[in-house]
């Protein structure tokens, strides 16, 4: 019987003890972590718009500003099914005439190393620059994108993600 | 004789090579020296503490909850070291990925508990989590020096975010042996040098 009590008592003054100092933990480095967020979206939002200034979110999208104030462009987060997992992409849209891509970086990804992973090599990023998003497809699908050699499907979660995400958000983009 | 706690960790009792615990994340996160370093210090950290609560508290927690106990000690722990990673060193949150949290049910860790720190007393237990802690880390340090070498053509020291040197082999870094990045390759390495260490009997 007391042997009962004892296993009971231990083990929720383990789990007590536990929680309580992951909770001052969390608690004390919440704001660190934020941070660290904020600064490394900052980076990456100033990566596509080096004349960024200060940008706002709102339901998802970024709203890019430069020093002067003038709307510059938008910036979303995308999501393809890579060859690896996920693929994550920042996708930048100019402010202009027809929403053109300004620029897209990719995020994160667990493509195979060597040949999914040049999808974040200048040479493939580079051709989304300042495209329509009509000739944001693969060569094969009429498209103005050439794929990866080796590495179609990685190639192609990119530019569907791309596509796709951009058709999504463009139209709650407050202009 | 408290100096052998800590040295049959490195090669006696290597965790990865003899006691063979641990082959989860040494076959994952084995591709590149910068994950393997990262990966080691994370669970030197772990298992050290682990071994020092447990052994603390070894004659407070009852026998048949033992298990139960450990794991809430070891999740807190782990808990602490993600959230000191995402707080601090951002980038290596992200390339550990999933694995980070995973040292949780890394069987070193619980092993260490239930083998050593539950029957030893806290500055033997110490002793033993450094010397199986370092042991793991220069396991995934040769493993993913293979692997990397082979498989990416080359190597890149990069030591918590700091590049310390790069090295490729010309020509063959073109065209490297991606095989060995894959999960197969890290099956392949670790059997070979398992296969190796038992037959020549270095280790023992």
């Amino acid at each position: 019987m007391k042997e009962n009590v004892k296993r009971v008592v231990v083990l929720t003054i383990i789990i007590l003890v536990s929680s309580l100092s992951l909770y001052a933990y969390y608690t004390s480095t919440e704001d660190l972590i934020r941070e660290q967020e904020t600064a490394k979206l900052t980076e990456e939002i100033n990566q596509i718009f080096p004349d960024a200034g200060r940008f706002v979110q709102k339901e998802d999208i970024y709203y890019v500003y430069s020093d002067d104030g003038d709307l510059i462009g938008y910036a979303f987060k995308a999501t393809g099914k890579g060859y690896g997992g996920d693929i994550s992409i920042l996708v930048g849209v100019n402010n202009d005439e027809d929403l053109t891509i300004r620029k897209i970086s990719v995020l994160s990804q667990s493509e195979t190393p060597g040949l999914g992973t040049r999808i974040t090599e200048d040479e493939f990023i580079s051709q989304f620059n300042n495209k329509p998003i009509d000739a944001i497809k693969l060569r094969s699908n009429n498209g103005e994108i050439d794929a990866i050699t080796g590495a179609t499907i990685s190639s192609n979660a990119v530019v569907n993600a791309v596509y796709t995400e951009y058709k999504n958000k463009i139209k709650s983009i407050q202009r | 004789m408290p100096f052998k706690d800590f040295s049959k960790g490195l090669v006696k009792a290597n965790p990865l090579f003899v006691l063979v615990l641990g082959l989860c994340p040494a076959l994952a996160v084995s591709t590149s020296i910068e994950n393997a370093f990262g990966m080691g210090l994370a669970v030197i950290f772990v298992l050290v503490l682990s071994n020092l609560i447990i052994s603390l508290l070894r004659n407070m927690i009852p026998k048949d909850v033992r298990i139960p106990c450990f794991i809430v000690i070891i999740a807190t722990l782990v808990t602490i070291i993600n959230i000191t990673f995402k707080a601090y060193l951002p980038s290596l949150t992200e390339s550990l990925g999933v694995y980070l949290p995973l040292i949780t049910v890394n069987c070193i860790i619980l092993g260490r508990a239930e083998a050593f720190a539950s029957k030893n007393p806290p500055l033997r237990s110490v002793l033993d989590g450094v010397g199986e802690g370092i042991g793991f880390l220069l396991a995934m340090l040769l493993i993913s020096f293979i692997r990397e070498l082979l498989g990416s053509g080359g190597l890149n020291f990069t030591i918590l975010g700091y590049k310390l040197g790069e090295f490729t082999i010309p020509v063959f870094s073109s065209m490297p042996a991606l095989f060995f990045i894959m999960p197969t390759g890290a099956f392949l390495i670790i059997g070979l040098l398992l296969g190796l260490f038992k037959k020549t009997g270095v280790l023992r």
